[in-house]
């Protein structure tokens, strides 16, 4: 423990995570979650002692958010983590009072394991790199037989600085930073859940009959859900309604794009940027592959490299500018605040994140039942959506802050339609009213 | 697993409803299936909050009605601002220093601020002119050392957490060269009270320089890096 802490115990917050612990409050969470299920019931003892071990390993993850008088930042924490049962809350605010100060919790419940984190520390990848390394450290103590096969960050090898690095830092461009202006989305209304709770619907289908699909319309998984996604709004909320006014604002899909896959980069903490996707629905006969083809433009666009690179270095210069900068915390908080409500929050109707295919090794996969994953639902993101594939099963899960189910309902009768076989389940937030 | 006929999708619950369309599934209740996700228990109402909302309710309302007495029967004093401050300091004991969850040298260096801005604001307002100084002369430097003291022995006793308390030490020792420089000034007129906080000070801020250089540079460069 004391031999491995690295002489560089704390950790500027990355570009991104530099705006989550100013605009996130209870309602507003910026929380995520991964589960994972495994075959047997988890015992929290050994679980307990996996965590131990696995945040060894992960030094930048040890870690409390501090405030200086400039920036937050992430300082080690000495205090013990403590696996907890799993509560109803689905991505609930991590509140320093109840989880010694982290900023990720290690739920356990029956037989799965559930990793939920603030968007502050971590990206998606970030967060599978950890949860991956604790399912191994917790099999091994289990006393199974398995090998990391290089899938899995192990307690042999030592944290590099490639790994907690600003990635973002590292590969923008200061002549390419351009800010295009948009539209205001549409957003999804509805009842809002008692006590602030979050409903979760998650759907499982064979990854096979989801690549046929995409690959019949000749697109990728990624592009064929969200034109799904626009046209369930579209057939839901604003068919036959266009002439309302909040329906005549675009629908706008928010797609974050993992940027390892265009860089090399190492780094576990945030490193996406993102693809919007959207629309102006002003017709009453807009048909599902007329979507499907301005969605595949638009995702052809924001792929560019270059534009990835605009929209990194938008963010990086924006943090760069030496006003923002010299303004004290206290104050620039309000700055970011006011900022991100007008330039983040209400741009998307949706958030949809494919977090792609997981892979285990091979010894681990007998002992792995199945991997899900979800993104909080706050006030005017009410619904959103993450994807992620195991071997043959296909996880999509929806998460929302409102009571309604029409969104997930039709979306999922898409794929019904076709004579796809789906096995559903939920939270029932609904029921315990 | 039950099943919906209207959206076709089988459920993994032993609930009575389909989650998408709320129709009564298909099927038989699994007696060993266990649900996927724990039961929702309500909230309960805390004790904190409401106690919290007590003592704020019993401030506001103290402060208003000596306001309203010291306005109505105006004596051409404002004597109502020497109770006002007290509640106000009590209040912040019991919100900052009790119900606080924060690390105790933050608690300690705000309450001795708050505490010296208030009896200097009584002693400028309200002592009598020949008497006017106290305050500045003797509390505020005594209370700073007396922080100082208290700073440094919890860091002393509890070692393993000086990092968290070494920046607010620097504050309180900043605020230890402000009776100083105001000696200077001829504004404090007793000078030992004064010399006894800043020599504290500097022997404390020498100690740390000499036996914790690093940490002293680390704190500096995480709190003000930008």
């Amino acid at each position: 423990m004391e031999h491995i802490r690295i002489a560089n115990d704390w950790y500027r917050l990355d570009n991104a995570a530099k705006i989550f612990p100013a605009i996130s409050t209870k309602k507003e969470t910026n929380t995520f979650r991964v589960r994972v299920d495994l075959v047997d019931t988890i015992d929290m003892a050994l679980l307990q002692q996996a965590v131990n071990l696995v945040l060894e390993r992960y030094p930048m993850f040890k870690v409390r958010l501090k405030s200086g008088l400039f920036w937050n930042y992430l300082d080690y924490n000495e205090r013990p983590f403590i696996v907890l049962p799993l509560p109803q809350r689905v991505c609930g605010s991590l509140s320093p009072k109840e989880h010694n100060g982290y900023l990720f919790q290690i739920y356990y419940w029956k037989k799965s394991i559930v990793l939920e984190m603030f968007h502050s520390l971590a990206d998606g990848s970030g967060a599978f790199a950890l949860i991956k390394s604790l399912v191994y450290e917790y099999l091994l103590l289990k006393g199974l037989k398995i090998t990391p096969d290089n899938l899995i960050l192990t307690r042999d090898s030592l944290p590099t600085v490639e790994e907690y690095e600003d990635s973002n830092l590292t590969y923008y461009d200061p002549h390419n930073h351009k800010h295009v202006p948009e539209k205001r989305a549409f957003l999804i209304k509805g009842t809002p859940i008692s006590d602030g709770n979050i409903g979760l619907i998650s759907a499982t289908i064979a990854t096979k009959d989801m690549m046929d699909l995409a690959r019949a319309n000749e697109a990728s998984v990624t592009e064929y859900l969200t034109a799904l996604m626009l046209y369930t709004i579209y057939i839901t909320h604003i068919q036959y309604r266009e002439h309302l006014k909040e329906n005549k604002k675009p629908v706008k899909i928010f797609v974050p794009v993992n940027l390892r896959k265009q860089f090399p980069s190492k780094s576990l903490r945030n490193f996406t940027n993102f693809v919007k996707s959207g629309m102006v629905m002003n017709r009453s006969d807009i048909s599902f592959d007329e979507i499907l083809a301005e969605t595949k433009k638009q995702f052809a666009y924001g792929l560019q490299k270059s534009e990835l690179i605009r929209k990194m270095s938008e963010n990086v210069s924006f943090e760069k500018n030496i006003f923002l900068r010299a303004t004290p915390y206290f104050l620039k908080k309000f700055v970011l605040k006011i900022g991100y409500n007008m330039m983040g929050l209400l741009l998307n109707t949706l958030s949809f994140s494919n977090l792609g295919k997981i892979d285990f090794p091979e010894s681990m996969q007998p002992h792995i039942d199945k991997i899900s994953v979800g993104v909080y639902s706050g006030r005017f993101n009410t619904v959103n959506f993450g994807v992620v594939t195991y071997k043959d099963q296909f996880s999509m899960t929806f998460t929302r802050s409102i009571v309604e189910t029409t969104i997930e309902r039709e979306f999922f009768r898409h794929f019904t339609s076709k004579g796809i076989h789906m096995t559903l389940e939920s939270n029932y937030v609904e029921e315990y009213r | 697993m039950k099943y919906c006929d209207k959206c076709h999708v089988d459920v993994q619950t032993n609930q009575k409803y389909c989650p998408l369309c709320h129709q009564v599934l298909q099927g038989d209740n699994d007696e060993t299936w266990i649900e996927l996700y724990p039961k929702f228990i309500p909230l309960r109402r805390e004790v904190l909050p409401l106690t919290k909302k007590i003592i704020l309710f019993i401030t506001i309302v103290a402060i208003a009605v000596l306001l309203a007495i010291n306005l109505t029967a105006w004596e051409g004093k404002l004597w109502s601002l020497i109770p006002i401050g007290s509640i106000l300091y009590v209040f912040m004991i019991v919100r900052y220093g009790v119900l606080s969850r924060q690390n105790i040298a933050f608690k300690l260096a705000l309450l001795t601020t708050a505490l010296i801005l208030i009896l200097n604001m009584i002693d400028q307002q309200f002592t009598e002119p020949e008497a006017r100084g106290w305050a500045i002369n003797y509390v505020t430097p005594l209370a700073l050392l007396s922080c100082n003291v208290a700073i440094s022995a919890i860091i002393w006793i509890r070692r393993i957490n000086f990092r968290d308390y070494i920046f607010y030490l620097l504050t309180i020792m900043v605020f230890s060269l402000v009776p100083i420089i105001l000696c200077l000034f001829n504004i404090v007129t007793v000078v030992w009270p004064s010399l006894a906080a800043f020599g504290l000070a500097i022997f404390i801020l020498l100690i740390i320089v000499f036996f914790f250089p690093k940490s002293i540079k680390d704190e500096i460069k995480k709190r003000f890096h930008f």
